[in-house]
């Protein structure tokens, strides 16, 4: 794959880099984007540890996200609090699997996979594991992708205690959970985000080229 | 920008801020879980006899509508006999859950008065939890029912105690004029007899229950279905589903504290009717618990209760609060019923509804008891006139009777009942304002028979009354002459009859007179009263007196001959036949027949001078108009007095004996006498003297020969004694009696000659005084003879008198002298004689004082025929 170590040659290495914010090829000496006076930076190494740090809050507030009850709802005078789980298995009770498996995507799956991808992703970064640049990528494109739509239980809740607000007779609260799973989301989205992307190609590339290649 | 670059220093971090990141999640995370773990709750276990309408997850345990735990599992128990409930309860609850927490299950209700707590309806059972004291513990027995909120701060428990719990139930409102304050919050028989519902009144209406508010069940529909109309009464819709409780509340009084016992009565009327008195009453045949207290036709109270005293019936009985200034010490209450009678029936719907008692206020304080009367008292109303009736007997009058007057009904009696003594019978009427006029003072009535038969010669006549009087009879107004009506409470006549009527009234117009006599004299109630033979009155009755065994004989003298009875009026026995004959002739005298078949009294006037002693009746008409007054004699057997032997006084008669028997001794004759009224008082001194005076013939002649053909008469000397006596020994002989102060003096001589009592005293021949009595002197030694000179010879004897035998014959033979026979008067050769000469005149010095004796000489000397002193008068 000769085609691929020409074309492999790095930015950083003649002396080029990107604007993270106007996408400005611009040359490596200059500290700040001569189009959008954005700070130029060549490899943003702390980010690992800031995607870690957050992937890893993202992981502990995963627990009472699930453990607490997201919703609180009245219902004539009859309070049920609802974690996520006892809420998709009401609605697999009531049979309505379709949006049981939506809202079972959506705020299980999800969050899981985007923490369980991200930490993948990061430990082939910091560790180096042998894994495929290019499943990384897919892989990466997809946790970003489908982790905004994890905030759908949240859009449904916020939605649902904007509207169903009858007092005694039908109410609908946030739990505690809701805090926590707003912040799960919120943590990963920006894990995926903070993440300097160049990184894994810088570091993995070669290794995972030459493992190609050989 | 050819700038040489400064190179830059880049500081390697081995940890960037963004740690604290999870580091702060994870230490939240931490707190979040040991809170939680903290939090988890208590578990407890409540016993419930049943799960029914408990879930578990669903059902919860609430505290005053916070959710403090919930059903977390049930099981049956070890024994099977219910449900271990596993409750998880709010950490929070934990400083609560003791020995003293009671846990019971709480069904949603929907009542009338409100849905409780819409969520429950909804959500299903839950478990309530009241917090109590104690030691902190885990396994409860569940309460079969809600127990009583303890009072709090937020408002006030009272008990109220009824006889029954009617439509109350727990949650029945407590209403003060018709606004919800409360609610019943339990209930719970006390004893067997009372059931004690606690209330509990909110905080701001705390206060308006007082120590003496009087609380009453307003629950359902008060329906009073009289024959006045319907009347339904209710508090508000909801106390008519669900019951309810109203109160009152006097401002004046202080606060009820809590846990205060109230009692709970039936209605309003009766709570509210705070007077209590007593009425006393006979019989209460018609008297019943809630028997209505009427005025005016107005309720104003009731009887509670009725029970047995010594007094007869007490009946317990309220009067309304608002009409409790009725209740005056005047007021009369009284028993009213439906009246049915041939007339038509009063008040017909009190004989479904019972009896009332009905009530008239009078003044003055309230009372505590009160009689209750049969009937409306007196003044009842104002208008009619009531009177009182008083008859002799009922002559089958009863209440209801119709009083009329030319058949009109004027009024009606109202009761009847014998007086006091039990004399009469007396009746209460009253008279119709519009016949007030008709009654005088002097009306009386008469009874009209319903039934009246009048059977004589010309043939027989019946006519009846109507109906109502042959049931109730009824009473016939006779107007009286007298102006003036009969007041209020007048007491008038009733009559069985016209006839009655008349001989009452001419009873009436008689006077009364009351005599007193030893005997009953023949006489009976209407034996005729007599003046000169015309009936003027008739003997009303005839009583025995024990204290002086004496008959009360009452007359009752018409008012026309009123003028009779005058102190001279004297009253005595009518005899059929008297007849008085003397020796100067035969007086017949026939009293009326009618007199002499009943016996009668005769009535006549002393002389104008002369008083009677009023009372007296005596035995004829000479003794009455001779006010004769009765002594007793005491005379020896041997005298032969009989009756009508008459008393005399130096021969004048001035009384008469009545009776003469014997007494059981047979040594005694005891006389009844009469002295004549204008002698009595001289004959009646204690030293009275009374003698028999018979007949004596002897020589000296006859002395009282009248008595040879009328019998021994009595003599009597009238005493000097100032004291009076009515009974008298006689003597047979009669004493001396000083009448006219006669000179008094003794003769004594050796023997009695031929001088006797009544033996004539002569002075030159003439009688001047006699011998009066003779007697033994003492010694036997010769006879002391009591003599007299007649009070006009008094001067002709002195001490110088000398006094001889006149007596018989003397002979005097000498042998030349002859034979001289020398006699006296023919009548003292009979009789015997003294005579008496006096030498000197009489003078100061030689009068004869009282019983001087002088020496009865045998023998005249001649020499004192010659005395002849010039006595000067």
């Amino acid at each position: 794959m000769s085609n691929n170590n020409e074309t492999a040659t790095l930015g950083k290495d003649i002396g080029l880099t990107l604007c993270p914010t106007c996408h400005k090829v611009t040359c490596c000496k200059s500290e700040h984007c001569s189009r959008c006076d954005a700070p130029l930076i060549v490899r943003d190494y702390a980010s690992i540890q800031k995607s870690w740090a957050l992937l890893i809050t993202a992981a502990i507030l995963l627990f009472p996200a699930n453990i607490y009850p997201i919703t609180t709802l009245t219902n004539q005078g009859r309070v049920t609090q609802d974690t996520i789980f006892s809420g998709i298995a009401h609605l697999v009770k009531t049979d309505m699997i379709p949006i049981a498996i939506i809202l079972f995507t959506a705020s299980i799956l999800v969050p899981i996979l985007k923490i369980v991808g991200l930490s993948i992703y990061l430990s082939a970064i910091t560790f180096k594991l042998p894994i495929s640049k290019k499943k990384l990528m897919t892989g990466f494109h997809v946790i970003e992708w489908i982790g905004r739509w994890s905030m759908l239980d949240l859009f449904v809740i916020s939605l649902t205690v904007a509207v169903v607000n009858m007092g005694q007779l039908l109410d609908a609260k946030p739990a505690p959970a809701a805090t926590a799973f707003a912040l799960v989301i919120l943590l990963t989205q920006l894990a995926a985000k903070v993440i300097d992307t160049r990184l894994l190609w810088d570091r993995l590339e070669a290794k995972d080229d030459s493992s190609t290649n050989t | 920008m050819t700038q040489v670059q400064t190179p830059k220093i880049v500081k390697k971090k081995l940890f960037s801020p963004i740690w604290l990141l999870p580091i702060i999640a994870l230490a939240l995370g931490a707190w979040l879980g040991i809170k939680s773990i903290r939090e988890s709750g208590i578990e407890v276990t409540i016993h419930f006899p049943s799960a029914t309408g408990m879930d578990i997850g669903k059902t919860l345990v609430k505290y005053q509508g916070l959710t403090v735990g919930k059903v977390v599992d049930m099981s049956i128990d070890d024994t099977l006999q219910g449900v271990d409930v596993k409750v998880l309860m709010d950490y929070r609850s934990a400083p609560f859950i003791n020995d003293g927490t009671k846990f019971w299950l709480v069904k949603p209700k929907a009542t009338i008065t409100g849905v409780e707590g819409l969520d429950t309806l909804f959500s299903g059972n839950y478990i309530s939890i009241l917090p109590g004291e104690g030691d902190s513990r885990s396994y409860f027995e569940a309460e079969t029912k809600a127990p009583v909120i303890t009072p709090g701060v937020e408002g006030l428990i009272v008990h109220i105690k009824s006889d029954k719990l009617g439509s109350l139930d727990v949650g029945s409102p407590i209403f003060y004029r018709q606004i919800p304050v409360g609610q019943v919050v339990g209930y719970h028989l006390e004893g067997t007899d009372d059931i004690l519902v606690t209330a509990f009144v909110q905080q701001q209406y705390a206060e308006l229950v007082k120590v003496d508010s009087q609380f009453w069940n307003v629950s359902g529909i008060s329906v009073d279905a009289s024959f006045s109309g319907i009347k339904v009464n209710s508090e508000s819709l909801a106390s008519i589903l669900a019951g309810g409780i109203s109160f009152s509340s006097n401002s004046h009084s202080s606060i009820a504290q809590n846990n205060h016992e109230f009692t709970l009565f039936e209605n309003e009327e009766e709570a509210l009717g705070g007077i209590s008195f007593n009425l006393i009453g006979d019989g209460s045949e018609s008297v019943s618990n809630n028997t209505s207290i009427v005025y005016r036709g107005i309720q104003i109270g009731q009887v509670v209760n009725k029970r047995l005293s010594d007094d007869g019936i007490i009946l317990s009985a309220k009067i309304n609060n608002l009409y409790q200034e009725l209740l005056t010490d005047s007021a009369h209450f009284w028993l009213e019923g439906a009246d049915i009678s041939l007339s038509g029936i009063k008040h017909p719907e009190r004989l479904i509804t019972g009896s009332v008692i009905n009530f008239i206020p009078g003044t003055g304080a309230a009372r505590s008891s009160y009689p209750l009367l049969q009937h409306a008292p007196e003044s009842t109303n104002n208008k009619k006139r009531l009177l009182t009736l008083s008859a002799n007997s009922n002559p089958g009058v009863s209440s209801g009777a119709e009083i009329r007057y030319k058949k009109i009904k004027i009024g009606q009696v109202l009761s009847s009942q014998l007086s006091d003594d039990f004399n009469k019978v007396v009746y209460q009427a009253e008279i119709d304002a519009d016949f007030v006029e008709l009654v005088s003072s002097n009306s009386y009535f008469v009874t009209e028979s319903a039934f009246e038969l009048d059977a004589s010669i010309e043939g027989v006549k019946v006519s009846t009354g109507d109906l109502n009087t042959l049931t109730n009879g009824a009473l016939t107004l006779v107007r009286g002459t007298d102006k003036a009506l009969a007041k209020e409470g007048d007491n008038l006549n009733v009559f069985a009859s016209a006839d009655d009527a008349s001989a009452f009234f001419h009873q009436q117009g008689l006077i009364s007179k009351r005599l007193i006599h030893q005997d009953a004299a023949d006489l009976s109630p209407g034996s005729p009263v007599y003046y000169k033979k015309m009936q003027i009155g008739e003997v009303t009755q005839v009583n025995w007196q024990a204290n002086d065994n004496n008959f009360a004989i009452d007359l009752a003298i018409e008012k026309a001959f009123a003028s009779l009875l005058t102190e001279r009026t004297v009253f005595w026995r009518n005899s059929a036949l008297a007849i008085n004959a003397s020796l100067s002739g035969v007086e017949v005298d026939v009293a009326p027949l009618m007199g002499a078949l009943k016996g009668g009294i005769s009535l006549g006037l002393l002389d104008a001078d002369r008083v009677s002693n009023g009372k007296n009746l005596y035995d004829n008409q000479f003794l009455a108009l001779s006010q004769a007054q009765i002594i007793t004699l005491s005379v020896p057997a041997s005298a032969r007095l009989a009756a009508k032997a008459p008393i005399r006084y130096l021969g004048h008669k001035v009384g008469e004996v009545e009776t003469v028997t014997l007494t059981p001794n047979l040594k005694e004759l005891t006389v009844t006498a009469y002295l004549y009224g204008e002698y009595a008082a001289s004959f009646t001194q204690q030293d009275a003297s009374y003698s028999i005076v018979d007949a004596n013939i002897s020589l000296a002649g006859i002395t009282a020969p009248e008595t040879i053909l009328t019998g021994p008469y009595i003599e009597v000397f009238p005493g000097s004694s100032s004291a009076k006596a009515s009974s008298f020994t006689a003597a047979i002989a009669s004493a001396f009696h000083n009448i006219d102060n006669a000179l008094v003096f003794n003769l004594s001589n050796n023997t009695l000659g031929s001088v006797k009592a009544g033996t004539a005293i002569f002075f030159r021949g003439v009688k001047i005084g006699q011998v009066d009595s003779y007697e033994l002197s003492p010694q036997g030694t010769g006879v002391i003879m009591q003599a007299h000179i007649e009070n006009k010879y008094k001067h002709l004897v002195n001490s110088t008198s000398v006094f001889w035998d006149l007596s018989g014959v003397k002979v005097d033979v000498g042998l030349f002298s002859g034979a001289q026979i020398e006699t006296g008067s023919l009548e003292t050769i009979l009789a015997g004689g003294i005579g008496v000469a006096t030498e000197m005149p009489t003078s100061s010095a030689n009068q004869i004082t009282n019983e001087q004796t002088f020496p009865l000489n045998k023998n005249l000397e001649p020499e004192w025929l010659n005395w002849a002193p010039k006595q000067e008068l």
